[in-house]
């Protein structure tokens, strides 16, 4: 394990495909240990973001290391697993041959075995990669991915097309991965994925680093919080819609939903209406909303 | 590397398709062109009976059907999927990937070779000196490797869709026009004129040169070379293309 040099660090790196900019100046770095989440919406540079890291793609300008060298150079030195979000597999071949031969190109491999039980996939050793399921195939690439003893290991949108259950196995086996000391990074548009399990999540918008905190600062930083109640009785919609720090509301029904800047006074003005609130609930909001908040106001600045 | 050799032998030698036309198919060809002959009709130009002569245009045509088909189709299609992205996130080499298609095809390419030979020396009584079937052997297992080029350049310029056509459309021209079907003697002068620059032809031309006892035409070893270097030039460049975009 690499003590001082940091697992990732990106340095001012830009990559664009004709005119478009996928990724725009992108500084940051990853200490070992830290499971960090990059979400983002589609196009927002995501993946050419691990293309990069990966040394798949070249950056136009910038530097990318990888535990101090280059992504190449860390790959082979088998500090580095990944899987990939397209990760094609080779067909024709059992699960079990393809995860034999990813042991046997990894200088610090496990046993084939290990690996199969782990991803979860040892009852299907023996089939054919191209008559898997989408879920299956994910775990082979997953299997992939963890082969040998790597210190840093990058999934690029690891659940799509897994259920619930498997997600849920999958991610009980990451964690495990993360408390061995690994470095986790993992693309998702999956935000509760990134509110479970990440310690770390990195907001990437049209190639840019738009926040870079906990799960819970991220939310902060969106600011508002949700307030919802019903209301027995009459219900006076201009009043309600005229209470202090709303940010939005919305009336089905009897129920009421309220986002607000300021979830304190906006409760105390309502009881001041004469309302009374039932089913009071007062959250955070969720990730998700969050960050809508956040890309919506970086829309509406660079507009 | 080993390991991908060896992976991607087993999954070349588990395809009864692929094993059928390389292996099996030229020595029925063989069986065909050759079946009526007896064996003292002379090849005109060539001194040599049809038999022996078909001899080593199936044994060329089994070994281009190895190198050739099955690589080009499987690296366009494993480019297009991402496979050979995901193998380059291994300590494989950048070579590494079309060095082990190269080296499995040519496993299967040689008994592809030899099985010719064996049903033409027991079914048509073809006779040769010992060292002229190990020379041949050797000679259109080596020469394969102009076509492995090519194969691997096919599969590196097309896509996924167009690789099948393209493959086909080269396999079988390089094939009927080079002679390995039928002794080129038998076409019309302009298309022989053609014929003679393939390097199909040369590649044939090359083990009958070894029948006959005698040193190759320079012009069809100089056709092979240049062959190669340009597939195999065009290979590399159209390898690092790919990688620089992926």
């Amino acid at each position: 394990m690499t003590t001082t040099a940091s697992v990732v660090a990106f340095d001012q790196v830009s990559k664009a495909y004709d005119a478009v900019r996928a990724v725009d100046g992108l500084t940051l770095d990853l200490s070992p240990g830290q499971t960090v989440a990059l979400l983002g919406p589609n196009g927002a540079g995501k993946s050419t973001t691990l293309d990069l890291l990966l040394g798949l793609k070249k950056p136009d300008s910038g530097t990318v290391r990888l535990f101090g060298t280059s992504p190449r150079d860390a790959i082979v030195a088998g500090r580095v697993g990944a899987m990939l979000q397209s990760g094609g597999l080779m067909d024709e071949v059992t699960v079990a041959e393809l995860v034999r031969l990813a042991c046997d190109l990894h200088p610090k491999p496990y046993r084939p075995s290990e690996v199969l039980s782990r991803a979860g996939i040892a009852q299907i050793a023996d089939r054919k990669v191209n008559k898997l399921s989408g879920g299956q195939a994910q775990r082979v690439r997953f299997a992939l991915a963890t082969a040998g003893d790597s210190d840093l290991i990058v999934l690029d949108e690891p659940t799509t097309g897994m259920d619930v259950t498997t997600r849920q196995a999958f991610w009980a086996t990451m964690r495990e991965q993360a408390e061995q000391g690994r470095t986790v990074l993992f693309a998702t548009h999956y935000l509760e994925e990134a509110d479970a399990v990440a310690d770390r999540v990195l907001v990437l918008h049209r190639g840019r680093l738009l926040a870079d905190g906990t799960a819970a600062e991220i939310k902060a930083r969106a600011g508002a919080r949700r307030v919802s109640f019903d209301v027995e009785g009459a219900l006076d919609e201009p009043a309600l819609r005229a209470l202090p720090f709303l940010t939005g509301i919305d009336i089905s029904g009897r129920t009421v939903r309220i986002q607000s800047a300021d979830a304190d006074a906006t409760v105390h003005a309502l009881y001041g209406l004469g309302v009374y609130p039932r089913n009071l609930e007062v959250a955070g909001l969720g990730l998700e909303q969050a960050f809508v908040a956040i890309t919506t106001a970086e829309e509406a600045k660079s507009k | 590397m080993n390991s991908l050799i060896k992976l991607e032998l087993a999954r070349a030698l588990r395809n009864r398709k692929f094993l059928f036309f390389s292996v099996i198919y030229p020595s029925v060809l063989f069986l065909i062109t050759a079946g009526n002959a007896d064996s003292t009709t002379k090849v005109p130009g060539s001194g040599l009976t049809l038999p022996t002569y078909m001899m080593v245009s199936m044994a060329s045509f089994g070994a281009l059907t190895a190198v050739l088909m099955g690589n080009s189709e499987r690296i366009a299609k494993e480019r297009e999927g991402g496979w050979v992205r995901q193998l380059r996130l291994t300590t494989l080499p950048g070579r590494g990937y079309v060095l082990a298609k190269t080296a499995s095809a040519a496993v299967v390419s040689l008994p592809s070779i030899v099985i010719v030979f064996a049903v033409a020396a027991a079914v048509k009584d073809v006779r040769l000196d010992a060292w002229q079937w190990l020379a041949l052997t050797g000679a259109i297992w080596a020469g394969s490797l102009v076509f492995a080029a090519l194969g691997v350049a096919i599969g590196y310029l097309a896509t996924g869709d167009a690789v099948r056509p393209i493959t086909m459309i080269t396999y079988f021209g390089l094939s009927m026009l080079g002679g390995l079907w039928m002794p080129t003697t038998t076409f019309p002068d302009w298309l022989q004129d053609i014929a003679k620059w393939l390097p199909t032809h040369a590649y044939a031309a090359l083990g009958q040169a070894i029948e006959q006892s005698r040193a190759p035409h320079v012009q069809d070893l100089a056709v092979l070379v240049v062959s190669f270097v340009l597939f195999a030039g065009g290979a590399a460049w159209l390898y690092r293309k790919d990688t620089l975009k992926a």
